[in-house]
């Protein structure tokens, strides 16, 4: 099958995330299926515009606003006709394909997750109320004409209340890295926390659970791993038991994440939480807000979910921490799936419910 | 000791999995899990199913339901739980710790907490925060065994105020209320307004068939004096007051109205 996808980032991008890595373990697959794959996405400075990476085409052209604007322009000039299937990978803004994809292939859009709250942290005032109270809806409600895949439960409900209900869930994947030697659990109670230092994880919340729970396990301590804008803010304010790590090595990370008795997920949201999943499959349960996405990921990983407020994540934290002293058995996965299944399943799903888009 | 935790359920999904998820994660060991669902249509048996001990489908009500789980539960201790409510893991072991410390204690009292999204809801986290301790408001929720059996459980007669009418009961039969230290996080979702109008109207109408039990006793139940037990803090959060005010307003309106509805019906 000849087949474009569209998503702004690809994984060659500075900024590229799970969604990218979703993206690019998947279309290297599909080649290997014998599929022909174009991927469409921004400007990268320093690439080309046209690549081959692993077998398929990578086209890149526009910056982050305008890249939505470029791909219909692409397909215009060049894409028009040689393709069977487009998906609309779609990060908050989606390519909107099924309105101008004219020439009888069918579409699909990919959901990783909802913006929603997270407008209020990452754009300014009013700006985020714009986002969130009319861009998005209003985009999310076009997307809902044409067939939608989503990466959890959460995300399908979500897409729900915007009035999208032509939604299949497909599996999220990962697979753990192989580990020299799997290191032993801290002789110490230890928390860790790995995430970005941005508003919308939620680290401060994550450091006034530790300070709390610590009154009744006064030795806690907590690694945070990662870097971002609010790293230096959060360092400084650090009190005892906390520890900043900054950005590390992905073994650094999986070194201690393995080595920690438990795992802490504070997000306002996620699409799945992909973070739960690498600790569950390192040995080490998550106690996790019950938030849309980190739900979807802490059951799958046989982790616990709380009411979103520190006093809760202190207090299932002291009643847990007990019961996994010794950690628990890796979970294969992480509670995700292999990328070998999530591209067969994403593809069969791709294939069975990517419909011509009305009215052409 | 065995702990049965009875809950029903009606179209309860968004918020069922977190509610079960928290007693199967209970750290005491003998904790029995008991769902009497309702009918539901938006696949709360499939959730309940994958934690339940036992399962049943029974009506018309909540007292009905949860009296159906009270029997078919084989626990020492019973406790009801509503489901859209989170259980700290240490709460079932706080409450079999709470009935072996002290044997003359037949119920006891789960101190509870709101979370959810939105103003209004942090205005209730207020609110249900300057309840704790009042036993104007606080109903027991665990129960030996025999004694909320001699009860002859909820009132099925009442599907609004049942928890008061229980509470009155337990409290005229002489038996004794304790209290334990962890705690019930009630998940308020998100609070609009004209729901909570409807609700209070819908409930109103119970509320007057319960005044008429009680012939007159039960008004103490409607002044909220404990809101006022902590006038610093009210002033301290005035924006909060003023939410916490208007919620409690549009509460009280509906109430009377589901009361007048009520008497102009001459039923429920």
């Amino acid at each position: 099958m000849r087949i474009l996808v569209l998503n702004w980032r690809d994984l060659a991008h500075p900024a590229a995330g799970g969604a990218e890595v979703y993206t690019e373990q998947v279309l290297r697959r599909w080649v290997r299926e014998g599929h022909d794959v174009t991927l469409f996405a921004a400007a990268v400075p320093g690439r080309r515009a046209v690549e081959n990476v692993d077998g398929y085409t990578v086209v890149r052209g526009g910056n982050r606003y305008d890249v939505y604007r470029e791909a219909r322009v692409w397909w215009r000039r060049h894409g028009r006709g040689r393709f069977d299937v487009v998906i609309d990978e779609t990060n908050t803004v989606p390519f909107h394909a099924l309105e101008w994809v004219d020439d009888g292939a069918r579409t699909i859009a990919l959901v990783h997750q909802t913006c929603e709250e997270i407008w209020h942290v990452n754009a300014p005032f009013p700006a985020d109320l714009l986002g969130r109270y009319v861009l998005e809806p209003n985009w999310l409600r076009r997307l809902g004409h044409g067939p939608i895949l989503a990466v959890s439960e959460s995300t399908r409900d979500a897409l729900a209340r915007f009035g999208a209900h032509d939604v299949h869930v497909v599996p999220e994947g990962y697979e753990p890295p192989p580990l020299p030697a799997h290191p032993a659990k801290e002789e110490r109670p230890t928390a860790v926390f790995c995430g970005r230092m941005v508003g919308y994880k939620r680290p401060l919340d994550v450091m006034r659970a530790v300070v709390q729970a610590r009154r009744e396990v006064p030795d806690l301590r907590v690694w945070m791993i990662g870097g971002g804008p609010d790293l230096e803010r959060l360092r400084a304010i650090a009190p005892p038991g906390v520890e900043f790590l900054g950005r590390v090595s992905e073994e650094v990370k999986h070194d201690r994440m393995a080595r920690a008795h438990v795992h802490l997920a504070t997000s306002v949201r996620e699409g799945w939480g992909l973070v739960v999943s690498e600790a569950a499959a390192l040995g080490t349960p998550t106690i996790a807000y019950d938030v849309p996405g980190l739900r979807d990921s802490t059951r799958a990983a046989g982790g616990v979910v709380v009411p979103p407020h520190p006093d809760a994540l202190a207090r299932w934290l002291v009643e847990l921490l007990p019961r996994w002293q010794g950690g628990i058995p890796p979970v294969p996965y992480g509670g995700a799936h292999s990328w070998d299944e999530v591209a067969k399943t994403l593809f069969h799903a791709v294939d069975e419910h990517a419909r011509i888009p009305h009215g052409h | 000791m065995r702990v049965s935790f009875v809950v029903p359920t009606r179209n309860s999904a968004r918020t069922l999995d977190a509610c079960l998820g928290s007693l199967r994660a209970q750290t005491h060991e003998d904790v029995e899990i008991v769902v009497v669902d309702n009918a539901s249509s938006d696949g709360t048996d499939r959730i309940a199913r994958r934690y339940a001990d036992k399962f049943a489908d029974r009506g018309p009500e909540r007292s009905a339901q949860r009296n159906h789980g009270m029997r078919i539960g084989s626990g020492d201790v019973v406790v009801f739980i509503d489901s859209d409510m989170v259980l700290e893991p240490h709460l079932a072991h706080s409450i079999v710790d709470a009935f072996r410390r002290e044997p003359d204690v037949d119920a006891l009292v789960i101190p509870e907490r709101s979370f959810g999204d939105g103003f209004l809801v942090r205005c209730r986290v207020m609110e249900k925060d300057l309840y704790v301790g009042d036993p104007g408001v606080e109903a027991p929720r665990a129960f030996r065994r025999d004694v909320i059996e001699a009860l002859g459980g909820w009132n099925e007669e009442l599907t609004a105020a049942e928890d008061w009418d229980l509470a009155d009961r337990t409290a005229a039969s002489g038996a004794r209320v304790g209290r334990v230290n962890a705690w019930i996080w009630h998940d308020e979702g998100h609070i609009a307004l004209r729901t909570t109008f409807r609700k209070k109207r819908y409930y109103g109408r119970w509320i007057d068939r319960y005044m008429r039990m009680q012939k007159g006793r039960a008004t103490r139940k409607f002044t909220r004096t404990a809101l006022l037990r902590d006038p610093l803090r009210l002033i301290r959060h005035p924006v909060l007051t003023a939410g916490m005010v208007t919620l409690k307003a549009t509460e009280a309106a509906g109430l009377v109205l589901g009361i007048r509805d009520a008497r102009k019906a001459g039923q429920p």
